[in-house]
């Protein structure tokens, strides 16, 4: 399943949010939703959310997979799998059944896993500091 | 009883004149001959829409170019219809849509009946198939050469604001954009501009560098903005284009209307004759 979300990173989505757009209100989708621009609302789709680096989400996002490597302030709620890609930053609660974290991606809120209220989890992931090289 | 609305438009007379005589002989040869009435200064095609409407005439076939359709499916005011169309123009655009290459495909295809209901799209009380340009895709790309598309496609952008099925707002600023409903590479199977699917798409050009410009101006001119990077697609049943004000709509060069202006889709709503070379 992991494997196929990452395949589908790329495929061509039935709604896209180019980079210099600025959307406010609530984006409802029935196919997958690709985000570079500028959303402040909500998102919502049945398939799969996409947010490339550089996109700035002021929004929950209700969706059934998600694929994060943008900027979000909002909850999100994905039935399926969620993967916050190394250069995401998440400031919101997280509930899905499946989560993948990437080294350097930051997320700050709570996390329930499968719906449950479960385990609670509040991390913000540091980015290593690079090691100067040796001359 | 099958109507059929011949419209001389542009054509040369002598040359209206032969296809005129080369449909009559084709309608009779394929047993589907009806009423012919022929569109003149006195009577438009909207009149003849009316004529047809009192005569109890269930098909509607247009014999000229795409704007003969378009004048008769602006004519239809929710009148029921089957339609059909016979090229006079081959460089048609409805009818590569369509499946109908030429005069004789046309009549054949007519007389083949294979119907398909398919959307319409409203803008202002007027109905369409198509598409709709606004910004620099109104701009006549297809026939640009490459340093004329690179002048056009490099002027500067405008901010466009258009609303979405009364749910959300776009701010852009882009070069322009198309409403398609059906476009020559359309397909049933395609998410983009299909037909049956009820849903209108919004494509948005942003600016592109001149690398890019000269890479895609034939994707552009075709109308395929969706293979153009940074471009925005949205799928949806209604859109508001609010801002710039005064900005026009056209469709195919034609200005059919004036932002503010909202255009719907009505799902599968017109029954439509078409060829089996149809591209959706």
């Amino acid at each position: 399943m992991e494997k196929m979300l990452e395949d589908n990173i790329n495929a061509p989505a039935e709604t896209v949010v180019g980079p210099s757009v600025k959307i406010q209100g609530d984006l409802n989708s029935e196919g997958n939703i690709r985000i570079e621009g500028q959303v402040t609302g909500k998102v919502k789709t049945s398939q799969s959310v996409f947010v490339n680096q550089g996109a700035k989400i002021a929004a929950d996002i209700l969706a059934g997979n998600a694929v994060i490597g943008g900027d979000i302030q909002g909850n999100l709620k994905i039935s399926g799998q969620l993967i916050l890609q190394n250069t995401a930053k998440v400031t919101g609660d997280i509930s899905c059944s499946v989560l993948r974290v990437e080294d350097g991606a930051q997320f700050t809120g709570k996390c329930a896993m499968n719906g449950d209220t479960g385990p609670v989890v509040s991390t913000k992931k540091e980015k290593v500091p690079q090691l100067e090289a040796e001359e | 009883m099958y109507y059929y609305i011949l419209d001389q438009h542009n054509l040369p007379i002598d040359k209206f004149e032969r296809l005129q005589t080369e449909l009559q002989g084709l309608l009779t040869e394929f047993k589907i001959s009806g009423e012919c009435a022929r569109v003149t200064p006195l009577r438009s095609v909207a009149d003849l829409v009316d004529t047809a409407s009192q005569r109890g005439a269930k098909t509607l076939v247009a014999c000229g170019s795409d704007d003969t359709f378009n004048l008769m499916l602006a004519a239809l005011r929710g009148r029921d219809f089957t339609l059909g169309f016979i090229p006079f123009d081959e460089q048609s655009y409805l009818a590569k849509i369509l499946g109908v290459d030429n005069l004789f495909t046309g009549v054949k295809t007519v007389a083949a009946r294979r119907i398909e209901k398919i959307d319409l799209a409203r803008i202002a009380g007027n109905y369409f198939i198509s598409y709709l340009e606004f910004g620099v895709m109104s701009q006549d790309l297809k026939s640009a050469n490459w340093l004329t598309s690179l002048k056009l496609l490099s002027t500067e952008t405008k901010s466009y604001t258009i609303r979405i099925d009364d749910s959300y707002n776009v701010n852009i600023d882009a070069l322009g954009g198309l409403a398609v409903n059906i476009r020559s590479t359309s397909s049933k199977n395609e998410t983009i501009a299909n037909p049956t699917d009820a849903s209108l798409d919004l494509l948005l050009l942003e600016k592109l560098n001149k690398a890019d410009i000269l890479r895609y101006r034939k994707i552009i001119a075709m109308g395929c903005l969706e293979e153009v990077p940074k471009t925005t697609v949205i799928k949806c049943k209604k859109m508001e284009f609010l801002e710039p004000r005064g900005a026009n709509l056209t469709m195919l060069g034609r200005v059919v209307a004036k932002f503010p202006a909202t255009v719907e889709i009505i799902p599968q709503r017109l029954r439509m004759i078409v060829g089996k070379n149809r591209t959706f």
